[in-house]
């Protein structure tokens, strides 16, 4: 073995040791970032009640605010971190939740309906949302730990070609052809929002409140 | 083989593995700059929404103010960050969406156009500055998902070659030169923007004379 032979060996596993834990860190973190932002988004009622008890306006404002910025930037970071199960290569070698671009999907048309809408004051816009996030956390769940975390407990038994469907490294066709058509979602939906952000012109267009908080 | 020898191989391996970790890890953060960047923009009737909600001012002011350094500061980094696009070596010897230089002059514009208009006061404006982003993001994206992170796919290999700057490295020379073009082009219209501007309201500010734009406290 020559020396370039060596370093290009070190080189080849630095690259593709880093580049498995990067993904690894962030299919690691979005279980996390998932149940964050149910936690914030079930815990709106608990906030409004906080809300009510300030004295002052200011506090009121600044909590609120606060839970909005987190709450949302969240559901961003949601869907950016998800970005991953767009990528057919990345699908078909890592193991992932079989489901979870469409769980980044769901989180999408969230994002989608809070620029169209007023969420936190129509009853009808907040039970979309509910009901999308409610969906994209089935979506991510449940393969998550049926099929991601339950693969090798299942090995042998009779849930185990359960469990191998729903990771996409151990299905690879229909892992490679649900990243197709949240691909299409995700055009579809950033489709509709610049439509919508071009004819307003980014201007906020504040709907009568059909019902209050 | 020598200790030496080893030493010399794990040297230059932690330094080029470093290098191209590096890159590789700009390229795998681009689409979540990318993807952040259209989001805020594109959610500013949102973030009004909310603000219209605020019962003070201080807290709507505080809101905006946040909003407006994330959202200015993503699309910065961003163009900052996708810079790698313009370096020959790079473009030709690693996996880049071939249409990425593109999508990064493409973004340089939608900041010409924050720069010269008030895209937060203008429509127009902030229509014209969407309408770059995302041809850029579209620029960025569809190479990336279909060419670059599909290449175990055998039906989209006519795309896979086409539109991964290494396996097409004419074009995406080509393609990045142009580009770069288009950068200098627009930075030297943003420099020269700049001196005139700068001629015009600093040469009335006479030596001594109060400036208008200074405080009341200070003219006192």
């Amino acid at each position: 073995m020559s020396v370039t032979d060596l370093t290009n060996a070190i080189v080849g596993g630095i690259n593709s040791g880093l580049e498995q834990f990067l993904e690894g860190t962030l299919a690691a973190i979005l279980p996390a970032i998932w149940l964050a932002l149910l936690g914030l988004h079930l815990g709106r009622p608990y906030i409004l009640d906080m809300i009510e008890r300030f004295t002052l306006r200011l506090g009121a404002d600044l909590l609120w605010l606060i839970y909005v910025g987190i709450r949302d930037f969240l559901i961003i970071s949601g869907v950016v971190l998800s970005f991953m199960f767009l990528f057919p290569d990345v699908v078909s070698a890592d193991q992932l939740p079989i489901t979870g671009g469409l769980a980044a999907a769901c989180l999408f048309a969230v994002l989608l309906v809070k620029l169209m809408g007023d969420p936190d004051h129509n009853l009808r816009e907040f039970r979309i949302v509910t009901g999308l996030i409610a969906l994209g956390a089935l979506f991510y769940f449940v393969p998550y730990i049926f099929g991601v975390q339950f693969n090798s407990a299942a090995a042998g038994g009779p849930f185990e070609s359960l469990s191998n469907w729903l990771v996409t490294s151990s299905n690879t066709q229909w892992a490679v052809g649900l990243a197709y058509v949240t691909t299409a979602l995700f055009a579809i939906m950033g489709a509709i929002a610049t439509a919508y952000t071009l004819i307003t012109g980014g201007r906020a267009e504040v709907p009568e409140a059909t019902s209050t908080q | 083989m020598k200790p030496d020898d080893v030493t010399t191989a794990i040297s230059n391996a932690l330094l080029q593995g470093g290098q191209q970790w590096m890159v590789a890890t700009i390229v795998a953060f681009l689409p979540v700059l990318w993807t952040m960047s259209l989001m805020f923009h594109l959610g500013r009737p949102y973030v009004l929404r909310t603000l219209c909600r605020c019962g003070l001012r201080l807290g709507a002011d505080i809101w905006w103010m946040s909003y407006l350094i994330i959202r200015d500061a993503l699309l910065l980094i961003t163009f900052a960050l996708s810079f790698i696009f313009f370096n020959p070596n790079l473009v030709v010897n690693m996996a880049f969406p071939i249409t990425g230089p593109v999508a990064a002059l493409c973004l340089l514009l939608a900041l010409a156009v924050k720069l010269s208009r008030r895209v937060d006061d203008d429509v127009n404006a902030y229509r014209l500055a969407t309408v770059f982003l995302v041809l850029g993001a579209s620029l960025y994206y569809i190479p990336l998902v279909f060419s670059v992170e599909a290449a175990s796919q055998d039906y989209l290999s006519w795309f896979v070659t086409n539109f991964t700057s290494n396996t097409n490295p004419i074009v995406a020379l080509w393609i990045m030169w142009l580009s770069l073009a288009g950068v200098a082009i627009v930075s030297a219209w943003l420099f020269v923007r700049l001196l005139v501007n700068a001629n015009r309201t600093m040469r009335v500010a006479k030596p001594g004379a109060p400036s208008t734009r200074e405080p009341a406290a200070v003219t006192q």
